[in-house]
């Protein structure tokens, strides 16, 4: 393809290759955020011009009416701030427990370990969607339906996280703790001390990954809360938002109000994100 | 982020880690309060929690009633949640009455009483409590009230009934000559009297327009149509004691066919199923079959326009008609200040109806019907008699507004009427189907129709 | 592949110091302390992973209803109304049905959109937001985005394309717009995934080629394709478990509905209805247990691919 170009000349020039190659990622990027760009126009009309036969792409009369009407009415901040909640617990909870596994799985010796480890990887094939319903049996059976922990804790024992970190663990050079094992450090100061801080990005990637599908997901909490109070962002939008007779110009407002925490994010840490992809990606091949 | 940034960007992590840390303390602490943002901010003494499944417009009234409620009772705070409706709606009531954190006070449709586990699921009603706030049996149709006993106890409270009815165009009718001295519809009285309007109205309908809109492959409508005349005929679903299926197939063909002869007669044309056909209706189409709560879809739409019970074509009237009603959800500490808040409010709505009317539906709530004010409604004042010509689905568990049966056997009628199954083949199916429902337990208990017979 | 090049800076010095005692020391602490390490995960792993698998394996032999109690023994009589429910294989079929399209199709484009991103000079953290931004949404916002554009009357889709087709209310057409919804919004991920496997590929063996005279062609043949197998086996594999499990934007298109003529309706759906809407959940159980085994047997069919493959690789 076109690496001649790559290595050939580091200053960036205009070859004609070049110009062919962009203009068809534009036109691309085009394709795929068009859907977004009409989501925003339409939450920027009002709801009737919204439906109207022929349709067009841009507001004739802008107004703000479905983004204050999404605040004034219903509960879109209560989901916000639940998302916002089980996100953030979910997320804390993973990054301690599955660091502490991996570096255990791949450190330590303890009796049934290797029984243990093929268990919890017999776990990644274990979800909400599959096993649903006994799952909510049991929940149920701890009275914690509509409840936050009924939300969070199933979604904190991801075996996959597990996983990476163990890959990465391994990787470790052992000679870094055993350093400090002479000095008289113990297994636990070593591993906050020294393990931690080196698995950073590892963890950056584990901790973002985690946010990202506990914000979005949508089954677990979809079937465990009833009670639109406590329903995060995708499923108060679902099951409630679209009850009222379909509104689009307000249906979507909300959802690109649930959407943004995460572009910002992904904005902001596209590096470890994509770093942390690839690392996901290196561990499972 | 961060680094290569030098002193000052450790300040910034720093920072960076404080935010970090209370965010995650916070979310922490406001998981371990467990309530939700709403119910923290609410300082009222008695909150009721209320869910429905009103949408549009009878959303807006529903929400017309409770702000009213709210004025004339400020001690109690009612918090309203709207869900989709439907099978998602029963699923979330359901599934909170199991996990016991359900709501105050609920809305079902009255025909998912029997399914909904009676005295598992739901609670029974404080006839005493009603009574204090004005609500009696005698109040209401005597059929729809036993509707909602089971076990000798009242598990709903009927708010209104909503029937499917045959809307028509006045101006569409007075030129085919099809309306009466006092500027309504004439009755039909048998298939061949309808056939012959739809065929004198199509003559008098633009070029472009269907002449009828049945909602043709829409699985729910079709059932709803097909039970309403079938009752016409007299048939039956199930014997007394729900042990034996009485289903009769001949009757059961001959409603098939006569929903399916509009679309081969060219009536109902097949390019406008579903809400077409009330679009096409507003646009000058002469007929479309339509539940009651079109009626503000038309009014607004300043469309010149009655509503009658549908055709009763087979000689008897009767149309399919469905109940909003109150319900308790299960709560294993019922009682108190909350409790009597739902039966407070529920009665509240019930007697208050009269916003509620005018989204088409009627009011249970008899005393309401005979006022001055509700007479002037119109069309309603036509088709008010529906309460006395009730069909509706057999009083079995698996019966009810998108339940079961309606599931199982609603595509199996839509086949007939859009012509991919033949009518005779289509009615045994339906017989079967019944049959295997009737032979089903019901997971709640575990005893099939028959055996629950104290619920029949 | 990072650690590969970490641990060869480290590795000697230090070990040669270390190594006589701190075998031992290691081997002390391990034991110790390894169990606590850790039991935090294990403890929500087994109530929340292995309870509910073993509870759910109880419930399919039993009568179990959704409000907990009274459940009864039934022995097999879950597995065999499923194996006769037409409704279960119409379900499994649907699912198997929008797998085979979306798999397939997720590898293709992911894989072209990751060439475009990794040869375009300019602005790469612009194309990677790009491409990747859908998959950033919640499924459900996904769905309501797509049911808008499918919308009968003024969809954008029909619009911009002068069509008529009714995408969400004929069953010829509306699994195929699920597949649509799914295709954009997944494909981000995936595409990231080659994207990282394209960077990692050592520029010297592009060099040695062209050294050898091999042009554009060869050089994806011989050495790009090659060398992004296991990548295609990840995504593969990945995206036939999550297509097997879809649910969210089909619902949510659908107005959680099962579809026209029922064509829509998913396996995990049928679970959900089976245990939330019809209350069995000792029945929903039972085929709950019918997809976790043939979940099972694809993730082990991929696990005895790779192994046979790094067999015959050596």
């Amino acid at each position: 393809m076109t690496t001649t170009t790559v290595t050939g000349t580091r200053r960036r020039s205009w070859s004609a290759g070049q110009i062919v190659l962009t203009a068809l990622g534009a036109a691309v990027s085009a394709v795929l955020l068009a859907p977004l760009l009409w989501a925003l126009f339409t939450s920027l009309k009002s709801e009737t011009e919204s439906v109207e036969v022929p349709t067009h792409w841009l507001p004739e009369k802008w107004t703000g009416q479905a983004w204050s009407g999404i605040f004034e009415t219903g509960n879109i901040i209560d989901w916000f701030v639940n998302s916002l909640v089980v996100s953030v617990c979910v997320t804390a909870v993973v990054l301690l427990v599955s660091s502490l596994a991996g570096y255990g799985f791949a450190r330590t010796e303890f009796r049934g370990k290797g029984l243990l480890m093929g268990i919890v990887m017999a776990g990644l094939m274990i979800s909400p969607a599959v096993l649903g319903v006994p799952l909510f049996t049991t929940v149920q059976q701890m009275g914690m339906v509509d409840t936050y922990w009924g939300m969070i804790l199933p979604q904190c024992a991801p075996a996959a996280m597990v996983y990476i970190l163990y890959k990465f663990f391994q990787g470790v050079p052992r000679e870094l703790e055993e350093a400090a094992f002479i000095d008289g450090a113990g297994r636990w100061r070593v591993f906050f001390t020294i393990i931690l801080p080196l698995s950073r990005p590892s963890l950056a990637a584990v901790g973002i990954f985690t946010f990202i599908s506990s914000w979005n997901n949508f089954l677990w909490p979809y079937m465990v809360t009833n009670n639109p109070d406590l329903m995060t962002m995708p499923n108060g939008i679902a099951t409630v938002m679209n009850s009222y007779g379909i509104q689009w110009s307000q249906l979507m407002a909300g959802g690109l109000l649930a959407g943004l925490p995460l572009i910002v994010v992904f904005v902001f840490f596209q590096r470890q994100i994509v770093a942390g992809v690839a690392h996901t990606g290196l561990a499972g091949q | 982020m961060g680094q290569g940034m030098g002193r000052p960007g450790l300040n910034r992590r720093q920072l960076l880690a404080g935010l970090g840390g209370l965010t995650v303390a916070g979310s922490f602490g406001f998981a371990a309060l467990g309530t939700g943002a709403d119910a923290l901010a609410s300082g009222a003494d008695t909150r009721v929690r209320y869910w429905n499944l009103f949408s549009g417009g009878d959303g807006y009234n529903m929400i017309a009633m409770l702000d009213s409620f709210r004025a004339d009772n400020p001690g109690i705070e009612v918090k309203d949640s709207t869900l989709q409706w439907g099978s998602p709606f029963y699923t979330k009531l359901a599934m909170a009455a199991a996990g016991n954190r359900a709501p105050e006070l609920g809305v079902m449709h009255l025909g998912r009483v029997t399914g909904f586990a009676p005295g598992r699921l739901l609670d029974p009603w404080d006839l005493d409590l009603l009574a204090k706030y004005g609500v009696r049996e005698q109040d209401f149709n005597p059929a729809l009230w036993k509707r909602a006993v089971i076990d000798g106890k009242l598990y709903a409270l009927p708010l209104d009934i909503h029937v499917q009815l045959c809307f028509y165009r006045k101006d569409v009718l007075g030129k085919a000559g099809l309306l009466g001295a006092d500027g309504r519809m004439v009755a039909p009285t048998s298939v061949d009297e309808w056939f012959a309007m739809l065929k004198e109205a199509r003559a008098a309908t633009e070029k472009g327009l269907q002449t009828i809109g049945l909602w043709h492959n829409d699985m729910n409508f079709q059932w709803w149509f097909f039970v309403a005349f079938y009752t016409q005929l007299g048939g039956t679903w199930f014997s007394a004691d729900n042990t034996e299926v009485t289903f009769d197939t001949d009757k059961a063909t001959q409603v098939l066919e006569f929903l399916r002869r509009h679309l081969t007669d060219g009536y109902a044309d097949p390019g406008f199923g579903g809400n077409a056909g009330a679009e096409q209706f507003v646009n000058g189409s002469p007929f479309c079959w339509e539940g009651n709560w079109s009626v503000p879809v038309f009014d607004s739409a300043k469309v010149d326009y009655g509503a009658v019970p549908l055709p009763p074509v087979f000689g008897r009237p009767a149309t399919h008609a469905e109940s909003h009603s109150f319900v308790l959800p299960h709560q294993a500490g019922r009682g108190g200040a909350t409790d009597e808040g739902a039966h407070r409010l529920a009665a509240y709505v019930v007697q208050h109806a009269r916003q509620w009317a005018a989204g088409g539906h009627i009011p249970a709530y008899t005393p309401t019907l005979t006022t001055a004010a509700y007479r002037k409604l119109q069309p309603q004042n036509e088709y008010a008699t529906a309460m006395d010509h009730q069909a509706t689905e057999p009083k079995v568990w698996f019966a009810g507004s998108t339940g079961i049966l309606a599931q199982r056997v609603g595509p199996v009628v839509v086949s007939s009427t859009t012509g991919s199954a033949r009518p005779d083949a289509v009615a045994r199916r339906m017989k079967s189907t019944l049959a295997t429902l009737l032979a089903m337990k019901n997971p709640m208990d575990g005893r099939t129709a028959a055996e629950g017979g104290a619920l029949a | 592949m990072t650690t590969t090049s970490a641990e060869t800076v480290v590795r000697r010095p230090a070990r040669a110091r270390a190594a006589a005692a701190g075998a031992a020391v290691r081997r002390k602490q391990g034991l110790q302390h390894g169990g606590w390490f850790v039991a935090p995960f294990l403890l929500l792993f087994a109530l929340f992973v292995i309870w509910p698998l073993l509870r759910g394996v109880w419930l399919s032999f039993t009568d179990a209803n959704i409000s907990g109690d009274g459940a009864r023994f039934v022995g097999l009589a879950n597995y065999r109304e499923a194996l006769d429910d037409p409704l279960m294989w119409d379900a499994l079929g649907h699912s198997a049905f929008f797998t085979l399209l979306v798999v397939p199709c997720i590898a293709v484009l992911a894989f072209l959109l990751a060439m475009l991103a990794h040869h375009i000079e300019r602005g790469t953290w612009l194309w990677r937001l790009c491409f990747f931004l859908p998959f950033l949404l919640p499924s459900t916002v996904a769905g309501n985005l797509w049911q808008w554009l499918f919308n009968p009357g003024n969809g954008m889709v029909n619009h911009v394309f002068g069509l008529d087709t009714p995408w969400l209310t004929d069953k010829s057409y509306a699994m195929l717009a699920v597949v649509i919804c799914t295709l954009w919004w997944t494909v981000g991920f995936s595409f990231l995934l080659y994207l990282a496997a394209l960077q990692g590929i050592p520029a010297h063996l592009y060099e040695a080629a062209r050294l050898d005279g091999a042009n554009a062609w060869h050089r994806m043949v011989h050495i790009t394709l090659p060398m992004l197998r296991n990548i295609t086996g990840l995504v593969i594999a990945l995206q036939i478990l999550a297509s097997l499990q879809v649910f969210d934007q089909a619902v949510v298109m659908m107005d959680f509905t099962t579809g026209p003529e029922d064509s829509t309706r998913t396996f995990v759906q049928y679970t959900l209805e089976q245990g939330f809407t019809s209350y069995r959940v000792g029945y929903a159980s039972a085929i709950s247990i019918i997809f976790f085994v043939l979940i099972a047997a694809v993730a082990l069919g991929r696990m005895w691919l790779l192994r046979n493959r790094e067999e015959g690789g050596r």
